[in-house]
């Protein structure tokens, strides 16, 4: 069965790029939310295999949500999306409960690469 | 990667993070720091998007500008004027580049001086803005240069009726239903060119819809702006000095819902004047200003809309409005057992009155159920909090927009039902039977059977089952859930949800209806009766 994605970021664009990458590779993009707390929401009403989520986001980011959607059960794996620029911060990220991160610009290779190492 | 059909996407989120930032940096040159964290998030947003473009001078000059905005943010850096003239001159090459994207023309334009300029200021240090005409900066003059007779242009801004959003709306709405039947088609199919045709058709439906509803939305201040002398009237007729405070009506709703909430607003406001403030002696003995306040307020949380209306008035005391209910017909005992919150809202009894004298205005009570039944009736939930002696707050939540719910699909007993993935807090999957309680988020959380209880006949049992954890209001800090055990439960849906109308609409336990793709109706949950049916069987 494809894994089940949810997606956070609070730009329509990014959350389509990503969407069309990971439908194309064979995931099944659950569910979109366009800030952190629509994240957590998600993540804990459907229960996704992987969320991916974007830094910087309105009313939550994406650390805050991160250490949220950690405490799940059964486990979610997280996945950080960063921006140039932002590459410090990918360790506060690790820390709070990431097990890999994206930095954009977002390409199919690179995307996939990440989703494709995740181990089970 | 190919880009190009991102690109009507990415023009229309560039373009409101222009205007935002517009708005910000106006906002910032008053002197006011409460939106840099939006500014800052609109550069971050511009470059991001403009990094998978591709499009490099877009790319570096917002990034430059992050910094710089990262820095006014940690307060490393005061917003001085020149930076402020520097970003507005910034963002007018920034509006220059995005439309030479929609020109689908190179982004031939120089950036690198405006960028040394704001590394500088970054770092701290002066620079001299050259005193240049706009049109003399480092932009190209093709991109900067008002065609003749610009000073003639019709405005962009058109005004439409009302109705022809209101039919464009229905319209989408059918598309909606012609879509999921062709999603349905395709999911069956094997052909990639149906998959694709299907999925450019949805997106585009999809921005159609979400066009149309911003196109439909206005600000709360539409609304609240004759509020002032409403409250001026009102309170001369009662010889009473109100003041009236209005925050945060920036915040925008759908014109049907905002439409509706005009006679609301006034029944509340009169109310308030009516019976919860006192006259100025009155307030003056009991030590209060002379003068009382009503406020209005409007905040977002989630994707609803919260307005509340406070009063510093004398409150309403929950005792004197049981006894009331009670001398209408109320059954004593269930009155005597109601929380303060339950007893509060008792208010919304047709015809019941906590004041002693009914004015020729208002009475309290007098329109709080009509008050009630249109905020619940456009999906809302209206909340009543009041101390005796301090004031009365009344919340009115409401959904910003109409008609696209965001749902998930459970199956019980042997009908699928829609529940709002707002009201769920978690989905819970056990092997083996449903126990009757579980533990969740160290409470005891009742597990009661949907299907049982909204009265269909069980299936056999399974031997596996999902439990739907939904929040339930109630007294006092702890939060209390209930689960629903389904029988399955499949994935997120944007159901475009039409209203049962009559004899449909008193139908118990639903609050919708929408079409899935085969055809089939199926109902949306209405979770507060749930709850309370789920609550009584519970308690007895």
């Amino acid at each position: 069965m494809s894994k089940r994605v949810v997606i956070a970021d609070d730009a329509d664009f990014h959350r389509t790029v990503l969407k069309d990458i990971l439908t194309k590779g064979g995931f099944d993009v659950v569910a979109e939310a366009a800030n952190g707390e629509e994240a957590v929401s998600r993540a804990r009403a459907l229960r996704p295999d992987i969320v991916i989520l974007d830094i910087v986001m309105p009313l939550m980011n994406g650390i805050e949500a991160a250490r949220e959607i950690r405490l799940l059960e059964p486990p979610v794996k997280i996945i950080m999306c960063t921006s140039l620029g932002y590459e410090p911060i990918v360790e506060e990220a690790l820390k709070s409960g990431a097990c890999a991160y994206i930095v954009k610009p977002l390409s199919e290779k690179k995307v996939l690469a990440v989703l494709d190492g995740l181990k089970d | 990667m190919d880009t190009s059909k991102y690109k009507a996407l990415y023009l229309q989120e560039t373009n409101t993070h222009l205007s935002g930032i517009e708005a910000g940096l106006l906002d910032l040159e008053k002197g006011s720091l409460s939106e840099v964290d939006n500014l800052f998030r609109h550069y971050h947003s511009i470059k991001g998007m403009s990094a998978s473009m591709g499009y490099e001078p877009l790319k570096v000059l917002s990034h430059a500008e992050e910094d710089l905005l990262d820095r006014i943010r940690s307060k490393s850096l005061a917003p001085a004027p020149e930076i402020i003239t520097t970003l507005f001159e910034c963002l007018d090459t920034l509006k220059a580049l995005v439309r030479l994207v929609e020109e689908d023309k190179p982004l031939d334009l120089d950036v690198s001086p405006l960028i040394s300029r704001v590394r500088a200021l970054s770092e701290g240090k002066q620079t001299p803005v050259p005193a240049q005409a706009p049109h003399e900066t480092p932009v190209s003059a093709q991109a900067q240069a008002a065609p003749a007779g610009a000073e003639l242009r019709i405005s962009n801004v058109m005004k439409v009726e009302g109705r022809v959003f209101d039919e464009l709306l229905t319209t989408v709405g059918d598309l909606f239903m012609a879509l999921s039947s062709f999603k349905e088609l395709s999911q069956r199919s094997r052909s990639i060119e149906l998959k694709d045709g299907v999925h450019l058709l949805g997106k585009s439906v999809n921005a159609l819809h979400k066009n149309i509803l911003s196109a439909r939305m206005l600000p709360i201040r539409d609304l609240t702006e004759s509020l002032p002398r409403v409250v001026r009237d009102i309170s001369g007729k009662a010889g009473k000095d109100v003041g009236l405070k209005i925050e945060g009506t920036e915040i925008s709703l759908d014109r049907s819902i905002l439409e509706d909430l005009g006679s609301p607003l006034v029944h509340i406001i009169r109310n308030a004047v009516d019976h919860g403030i006192e006259t100025p002696s009155v307030r003056e003995s009991a030590g209060k200003p002379r003068a009382g306040t009503i406020t209005l307020s409007a905040y977002a949380r989630r994707d609803r809309a919260v307005i509340e209306i406070s009063d510093d008035g004398r409150g309403i005391d929950p005792e004197k409005i049981k006894m009331k209910a009670v001398e209408k017909g109320a059954d004593p005992r269930k009155v005597a057992a109601m929380t303060r919150k339950e007893s509060l809202m008792l208010v919304c009894l047709p015809g019941l009155t906590s004041a002693e004298t009914v004015t020729e205005t208002s009475g309290r009570g007098v329109g709080m159920d009509i008050v009630k039944a249109v905020v619940e009736g456009l999906g809302g939930a209206l909340e009543i909090e009041s101390e005796p002696g301090k004031g009365t707050t009344i919340r009115m939540e409401l959904p910003r927009t109409t008609s696209i719910v965001k749902t998930l699909l459970v199956t019980a007993g042997s009908e699928q039902f829609l529940f709002p993935i707002t009201k769920i807090e978690r989905v819970i999957e056990l092997s083996g039977e449903a126990p009757a309680s579980i533990e969740y988020a160290g409470c005891k959380v009742p597990v009661v059977d949907l299907a049982l209880l909204i009265g269909l006949s069980v299936s056999v049992p399974a031997r596996s089952s999902t439990i739907v954890i939904v929040e339930r209001e109630q007294e006092g800090p702890e939060r209390g859930f209930v689960g629903f055990m389904v029988d399955d439960f499949g994935v997120e849906l944007d159901a475009y949800i039409k209203p049962l109308l009559p004899p449909m609409s008193r139908l118990w336990g639903v609050a919708g209806i929408t079409i899935m793709g085969d055809g089939r109706p199926v109902f949306l949950l209405d979770i507060p009766q749930i709850l309370s049916r789920a609550a009584n069987r519970l308690s007895s």
